[in-house]
Formats: structure tokens, C-alpha cells, sequence
């Protein structure tokens, strides 16, 4: 019994991180239609930010968010005027953006690696390594830290998606864009400002992951899987739906870790992404595809 | 009576391809029910696009009181005072009926001026008050339509068009939305409406349009133009509708 709420408790902090790290993926999807493939290599980019701050000024990962956040979201925002602008009126809009979002992701990968070389990295501030005990039972400090600034950055996209005008008008535009377009909503303007977050919020990731797990160029590719199981299962463009499925996958992969072996772990993000393809497409909380 | 809204001789269509509304004309009163009808494909809906400013017009001209309005976005066109519904009705399905109705009142800015607008509204249809804070997309066709058309409202529009209304709906239901149209340009909101059963369409209207291959055709009190020959050939006898 110990051992099963053990594994649940590593599983649930987790969760966290996770759900926060494919938020930004799936707002660029609802809005946009773009499954940016470069999300985690922009994590990763995140990640750097944070770590060089620590290492080199000792500023903790924490205090560093909000700087890793802005610096991604102006990246976003240069990114969306070079890249998906003028491809917006596109016929072929679907095929180009993921074209484009992998040939962004192997720059970026790329580009870090030259810079920061393929060493693996992990920003140690005191708390990464230390941890709550209740009992037999010990919640690591780092990833308990990680997994509640996510879940209040989460809940405060939320509440502004729920509340603000401009969140309205993300929401109506990831609905239906023709009809947020015929009542006054700048659509374009829409896309920037979404595109912006869903950046920021990988950059605002990247700064807790980069003390909850080790990183390095090349991670990506994992966490592309990782994150595509989350969004997918979570019915792409649905916030609740990803922070669901994060948790839910997440504890799952604890479980499957703990009782099957590690290297299992990471397949169940794997596995759950080919299985929800396979039977329900649509995910949780997602609308059926529309079969044209 | 003057022209609230005048469209004369437009030429419009879809990007660079070929005109699909050539010789379109229309004259708007104010506070009474139009009803454009025609065979399918006439150009009924891309003439309500073009007015809307969603098509740009090549030829021709759109006049609301006494103001050029072509060439103008759908946003400008709709702080001018028109509203267009598409066939589609434009509804956000994971909203509620509220956001729906507050998404209405974008273009107001002033928060406290939209709850008092929506509220309002909400009290005009109390099936919508009823089911304020469930998802649009959960609605019955009927209710959704309502909505579409309660949501016009919202920024007191001059002209409100829309695009098949009665789509898909029961006859029952049809005829409440013809009730909230009389409501609607009793009140002084004009209405413009395209409508597929022209007997129904024009029985509920002040004023037919009949529209032909992209240019209008007959224009006058919906009585004469139930009563014109050409009505009864356009639809009963010769080229059928597609
Ligand atoms: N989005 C579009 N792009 C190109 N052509 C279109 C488009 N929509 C309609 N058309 C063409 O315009 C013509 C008139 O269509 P429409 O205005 O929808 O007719 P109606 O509403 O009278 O049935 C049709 O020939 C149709 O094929
Ligand atoms: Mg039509």
C-alpha cells in the first residue's frame, strides 16, 4: 500500500510539468491548426535559459520563469511574422506548418547543440534534490515545487481564456474563426497573441523542467512523443482536457515504471499516443475530426 | 419612403474567379422583412457575402444611408450597423449561451454596457435565459438558430441578414422564427433574408427579391411578387433548380 501511494504521489507531481508542457502545444493547435513539432525543442531552449542563469549568476529556475517565459514568447512572435503568416491564407496551410515546425525543431536542436554542446544538463538548485517525508512515504521537493507553479500558470491561462476580452476572442477563434472574424475579432491579431503564449508557456516549462529532469539538445524527440500522447488524449486544443491526460498518463508511466521496468516508462506515452489514434481520435475532451 | 440601405448594379465574386453576382441590385426600407429567394445558385448567399464586406465588389455600389460602403472589412461594415448571419448560423459550440451572446457585443468594448445588452436579451428570449449557461453546441437546431439571431441584437444593428434561416428546422419551428423576424422589424431592426422555400419565405415577408443567375430579377411588395408569372415558370415549369 505504502509503495502504491508512493508511486502515485511521484506519478501526480509529475503531472504537473507534463500538463504544462503540452498547454502551449495545445493552444497553438486550437487556434492556429498548427501542431508545432518544434514545442519541446523551445522547451528545451527554456531549459538553457534557466540553467545558465543559475549556473552563472545563481539566480534560482523559479525567479527565472517569468524571464525564460517573455524571452520564448518574443521569439513566438518573431517566429509566427517569418514563418506561418503568409502561409495562413495557404491552401496547403496543413502540409507547410508541419513541414515547417520540423524543419524549426532539427534548427533549433541544432542551434543549441553548437552553442551548449550535447552534454547532458540539469539546473541544481538546493530544493531539486531534497524532499518532504510523511512517514515512508517522501515527495520530492523539486518536482512538488515544479507541479505547483504549473498548476497556477495553468489556472491563470485559464481564467484569462475564461474571463478577458482577448481570451474570448482565443476562444471564439479556436471554435469557429469565420464566425470570430464576421463579429469584429482580428483573427491575425488572435494568432500572434496565441502563438506568443503557446511559446511562452514552453519557455515557462522549460525553466521547471530544467530542474526536474535532465536535458540536452536531442531530448526532444522524446518529449515530442510524450507531449503528442498528452495533447492527443486530451482532444487537441482543450486545456482541461491536456491537464487531465498529463495527469492521467503521467501516474500511469509511475506505475508502469515501478512494477514493469523503467525503460517502459517512457513507452506508455508512446503506446497511449498510437492507441487513442487508433480508438478515439478525438481524444477526452476534443471534437470528432471532421471526415471531408 | 427612402432607401435605408441601396444596393445598385454590383458585380462580385470568389477571389479571381469568374463574377458570380453581375447586375445585382436591391433597395432596403427600413423596419420591414425582405426575402431574396431564387433557384439554387443564384447568387443569393454571396450577395448577402458581398454586402457584408466578406467578397470585395468589382462593379457597383453598396449605400447605407447615403454612405459608400464598399471596400470596407465585416468588422467596419458591422459598426455601421449591419449584422449577417451565415447559413451556418456562426455559433461557438463550447461556449455558452452567454459568452455566445456576449462574443455578439465584441466590437462594444464596454463591459458593463455588454452584460446590460445581454441581459436584456436574455429577458426578450427566455428559452435562452433558460439555458444561459449551457453550450450552444448542446442546443436543438431551433434554439440554435434563436440564438443566432438574439445575438445580432446585441449591438442594436440597423439591418440584420440572414442566411436560410429555416435550414434544417421543423415547420413548427420555422414559423417561431418567422415570429421573432416580425418582432425583430417591429422593433425597427430591419430584415433581409434569404430563404430556399419562396412560397414560405415570401408569405412572411414585406418585400421579394428575386434573384436569377447572379442579377435580380423582380423587386417589389412580396404580394405582387408571389403573384408574377415569371414566379410560377422560375419554379414550377421550366429550368429547375439544381
Ligand atoms: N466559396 C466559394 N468559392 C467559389 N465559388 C463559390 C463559393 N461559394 C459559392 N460559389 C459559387 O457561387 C455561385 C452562387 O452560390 P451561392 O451564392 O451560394 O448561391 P445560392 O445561395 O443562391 O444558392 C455558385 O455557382 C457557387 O458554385
Ligand atoms: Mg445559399
Amino acid at each position: 500500500m505504502a509503495q502504491f501511494i508512493q508511486v502515485l504521489i511521484l506519478g501526480l507531481a509529475l503531472g504537473g510539468v507534463i500538463a504544462l508542457m503540452g498547454s502551449g502545444l495545445s493552444l497553438v493547435f486550437g487556434v492556429m491548426r498548427i501542431v508545432n513539432l518544434a514545442h519541446p525543442s523551445l522547451i528545451i531552449a527554456g531549459a538553457y535559459v534557466a540553467y545558465w542563469a543559475f549556473k552563472l549568476w545563481g539566480i534560482d529556475p523559479i525567479v527565472m520563469l517569468p524571464v525564460a517565459a517573455l524571452i520564448l514568447a518574443g521569439i513566438g512572435v518573431l517566429l509566427y511574422r517569418l514563418m506561418f503568416e503568409k502561409e495562413a491564407k495557404s491552401a496547403r496551410y496543413s502540409e507547410m506548418t508541419v513541414l515547417l515546425t520540423f524543419a524549426l525543431a532539427m534548427m533549433v536542436e541544432g542551434l543549441l547543440g553548437a552553442f551548449f554542446t550535447n552534454t547532458q544538463r540539469v539546473t541544481s538548485p538546493d530544493y531539486a534534490t531534497d524532499a518532504f517525508f510523511l512517514g515512508d512515504i517522501f515527495i520530492p521537493k523539486g518536482q512538488l515545487y515544479a507541479g505547483i507553479v504549473s498548476l497556477v500558470i495553468i489556472g491563470a491561462l485559464a481564467l484569462f481564456l475564461k474571463y478577458s476580452r482577448m481570451g474570448y476572442a482565443i476562444r471564439a477563434t479556436t471554435q469557429n474563426r469565420d464566425a470570430a472574424e464576421l463579429l469584429g475579432v482580428n483573427v491575425n491579431l488572435v494568432s500572434v497573441v496565441a502563438f506568443a503564449i503557446g511559446i511562452g508557456l514552453a519557455g515557462a516549462a522549460g525553466a521547471l523542467v530544467s530542474f526536474v529532469f535532465s536535458f540536452f539538445p536531442a531530448k526532444q524527440w522524446e518529449w515530442i512523443a510524450m507531449l503528442m500522447s498528452v495533447v492527443v488524449l486530451g482532444g487537441m486544443g482543450s486545456i482541461l482536457g491536456t491537464v487531465v491526460a498529463a495527469f492521467s498518463l503521467s501516474v500511469i508511466a509511475a506505475f508502469v515504471g515501478t512494477w514493469v521496468g523503467a525503460t517502459w516508462s517512457t513507452m506508455t506515452f508512446f503506446l497511449a499516443l498510437f492507441v487513442i489514434l487508433l480508438i478515439r481520435p478525438e481524444g477526452l475532451f476534443g471534437e470528432k475530426p471532421e471526415m471531408a | 419612403m427612402t432607401a435605408l440601405l441601396e444596393v445598385t448594379n454590383i458585380t462580385a465574386g470568389y477571389g479571381d474567379g469568374p463574377a458570380i453576382l453581375d447586375g445585382a441590385h436591391l433597395t432596403v426600407v427600413p423596419g420591414k422583412v425582405h426575402c431574396i429567394i431564387g433557384p439554387n445558385g443564384a447568387g443569393k448567399s454571396t450577395l448577402l457575402k458581398a454586402i457584408c464586406g466578406m467578397l470585395k465588389i468589382r462593379k457597383g455600389d453598396v449605400v447605407l444611408k447615403g454612405e459608400r460602403l464598399n471596400g470596407l472589412r465585416p468588422d467596419q461594415i458591422l459598426r455601421k450597423g449591419i449584422c449577417f448571419v451565415p447559413q451556418e448560423r456562426a455559433l461557438f459550440p463550447k461556449m455558452t449561451v452567454r459568452e455566445n451572446l456576449r462574443m455578439g457585443g465584441f466590437i462594444l468594448g464596454n463591459a458593463k454596457e455588454l452584460d446590460r445588452s445581454v441581459d436584456a436579451i436574455l429577458d426578450r428570449f427566455p428559452i435562452l435565459r433558460e439555458r444561459a449557461n449551457q453550450h450552444a453546441g448542446t442546443m436543438s437546431g431551433g434554439q440554435q438558430q434563436t440564438l443566432a439571431m438574439a445575438r445580432t441584437l446585441i449591438i442594436r444593428p440597423d439591418i440584420v441578414m440572414l442566411d436560410e434561416p429555416s435550414l434544417g428546422l421543423a415547420p413548427k419551428i420555422v414559423q417561431e422564427m418567422f415570429s421573432i423576424m416580425k418582432m425583430m422589424s417591429e422593433e425597427g431592426v430591419t430584415v433581409l433574408l434569404v430563404e430556399q422555400n419562396a412560397l414560405m419565405g415570401l408569405k412572411n415577408s414585406d418585400i421579394g427579391v428575386v434573384l436569377d443567375l447572379g442579377r435580380t430579377l423582380i423587386e417589389g411588395p412580396a404580394a405582387d411578387v408571389l403573384a408574377d408569372p415569371r414566379i410560377q415558370e422560375l419554379y414550377l415549369g421550366g429550368r429547375k433548380a439544381a
